[in-house]
């Protein structure tokens, strides 16, 4: 697989400084070298919200560090966790003195090493806590979502409790939002195409090449079935089917949509993906609120797709709708 | 006879000494079950260990804790975390001591042993590093001074090896080789084996 890069091993540095580098906004820092927070400190009497996770998904994690998102996020080579060490100095980075979020998804090393910087800060007197974001339907069923694993859905999460951090809330309020936030999202998807780590010389799955699989996750975890290629149409309507069937008790008769590509699916063909969802949704009654079409949580050069519906109450719209920038979403009052 | 703060010293040097050699033996035993990094992630967090000054440090709790939190800095892999998990539950308990002596180290074994438990919600049993601290625990229990210790953990991980070679991997990536994995060295076993068979040499 052809990459623009240099050597392997300086893919993520090299990325990072890029990154920082066009968005005057972040800044790069911390022993490790490895951990992105906001330019400017953060506001003394707010409460962080950091995240964290492997490199490879870009917009998430790091690019989603911005006003009324994230304070500050860790990040790990290429589908890997970020270090313990770059947890903790993502932690401090986000400590104004009320506590810190931290807000991850559920994967087992990524949470081993937040949880072990969580305890190597009590002694600092840094107040933390945990939501992991478990959106993706397709990784365990619903009586074990604990279990699932965290995808592109998270970002509704990073967008609420964001929102009222940066309003003044306070770290139990912040952590409270974040949780019903997981809670009402659900997220499912679909891949074409594999990635390829760099470095590796092979890519991470393979997949015929008249072959898709649903519900794969988004470093090539195994879904629910591998078949041949459909229309969109006839995709869009089962990941639809399959959202819904999961739909969360509470409010239902909304819902944010996040249809986004797994990095190498065009913008065109999520939105043809994006108009057979609208209009599965309008059949069964829920009205879509601020729908998100582009490339918000990636996995390399896998094509592919994935969507999320975020059922919203009346806090969440609100919030959602609050004024947040970061390099890749920015919503204006 | 007891443990302290230089002798730690001496055997993280000696470890890191041993990882020289053992950096690709480690990659290669991985890369039949994963993508081939424990020698080279070892490497770096025992490197970074190896260049933590303990020279001031108060007692062999306070330097089994630097060097945790050194290795949280080389590593964001599970075994990596796992090691570190280790060391600092095992340097929270010795905190404040003075020494630790040779009857001492079967406990702090085990605390770490547990501590990677409950961190890594791995099991005994499941071929992974805890069945070799397990054994190697259990082994320290009989030891009376720092060579019989060496050389009893350098015993209780090699038979560990040997007992568990038949046996499936039940968790983390290599469990999704299922039965492929019986006959195949767990790498992070291995690394027991190797390291503590450096340390007795």
């Amino acid at each position: 697989m052809k990459k623009l890069m240099n050597k392997p091993s300086d893919f993520v540095d090299e990325m990072l400084d890029g990154l920082v580098a066009a968005n005057p906004s972040l800044a790069l820092s911390g022993e490790t070298g490895r951990v992105v927070h906001r330019a400017t400190p953060i506001r003394k009497g707010k409460v962080g919200v950091v995240s964290g996770g492997g490199s490879g998904h870009l917009p998430l994690f790091t690019g989603y560090v911005g006003e009324g998102l994230l304070d500050s996020c860790s990040i790990g080579n290429v589908f890997e966790g970020p270090t313990v060490g770059s947890c903790m100095e993502a932690i401090r980075l986000a400590d104004g003195g009320k506590g810190v979020l931290r807000l991850y998804g559920n994967y087992g090393g990524d949470r081993m090493n937040f949880d072990m910087a969580g305890e190597m800060l009590e002694d600092e007197g840094i107040r933390t806590t945990t939501v992991l974001g478990n959106d993706d339907v397709a990784s365990a069923g619903p009586t074990e979502r604990q279990k699932r694993r965290g995808v592109a859905g998270i970002i509704y999460a990073y967008k609420t409790a964001g929102a009222l951090a940066e309003a003044g809330a306070d770290l139990d309020a912040v952590t409270a939002i974040a949780k019903k936030t997981v809670d009402r999202t659900r997220t499912i998807g679909v891949a074409l195409s594999p990635c390829q780590v760099p470095g590796s010389d092979k890519p991470s799955f393979t997949l015929g090449e008249n072959e898709i699989e649903m519900g794969m996750g988004i470093h090539g975890e195994p879904g629910i079935w591998r078949d041949t290629l459909r229309e969109a149409d006839t995709i869009a309507d089962e990941m639809i089917d399959r959202l819904l069937a999961d739909k969360p008790e509470g409010p239902g008769t909304r819902a944010s949509i996040l249809v986004n590509s797994l990095g190498a699916t065009p913008l065109e063909e999520l939105f043809i993906l994006y108009r057979r969802a609208r209009a599965k949704l309008e059949a069964a009654r829920i009205a879509i609120v601020r729908p998100l079409v582009g490339h918000y949580a990636t996995s390399m050069e896998m094509a592919g797709a994935s969507i999320s519906l975020c059922f919203v109450d009346d806090e969440i719209e609100a919030l959602l709708a609050a004024p947040a920038y970061c390099p890749f979403w920015t919503v204006t009052a | 006879m007891s443990i302290t703060v230089s002798s730690i010293a001496a055997a993280v040097a000696r470890a890191n000494a041993a990882m020289e050699p053992l950096e690709q033996v480690l990659n290669d035993a991985d890369a039949k079950l994963g993508d081939g990094d424990t020698g080279g992630m070892l490497a770096r967090v025992i490197g970074k260990m190896a260049k933590v000054d303990l020279a001031s440090v108060a007692d062999p709790g306070a330097a089994l804790s630097q060097l945790a939190k050194a290795a949280t800095l080389a590593t964001g892999s599970s075994l990596g975390t796992l090691f570190a998990t280790g060391l600092l539950a095992a340097g929270r308990e010795a905190k404040g001591r003075e020494t630790i002596g040779v009857g001492d180290l079967s406990g702090l074994v085990a605390t770490a042993r547990d501590a990677m438990i409950a961190r890594g919600g791995a099991a005994l049993g499941d071929k992974t590093v805890l069945d070799s601290l397990d054994a190697v625990a259990e082994a320290l229990k009989e030891a009376e001074t720092p060579e019989q210790a060496a050389s009893a953990a350098a015993k209780a991980a090699s038979d560990a090896l040997d007992a568990f070679r038949s046996r499936p991997n039940r968790i983390g990536r290599a469990r999704m080789f299922g039965d492929q994995t019986i006959g195949i060295d767990d790498p992070g076993m291995l690394a027991i084996k190797e390291l503590t068979a450096a340390l007795a040499g």
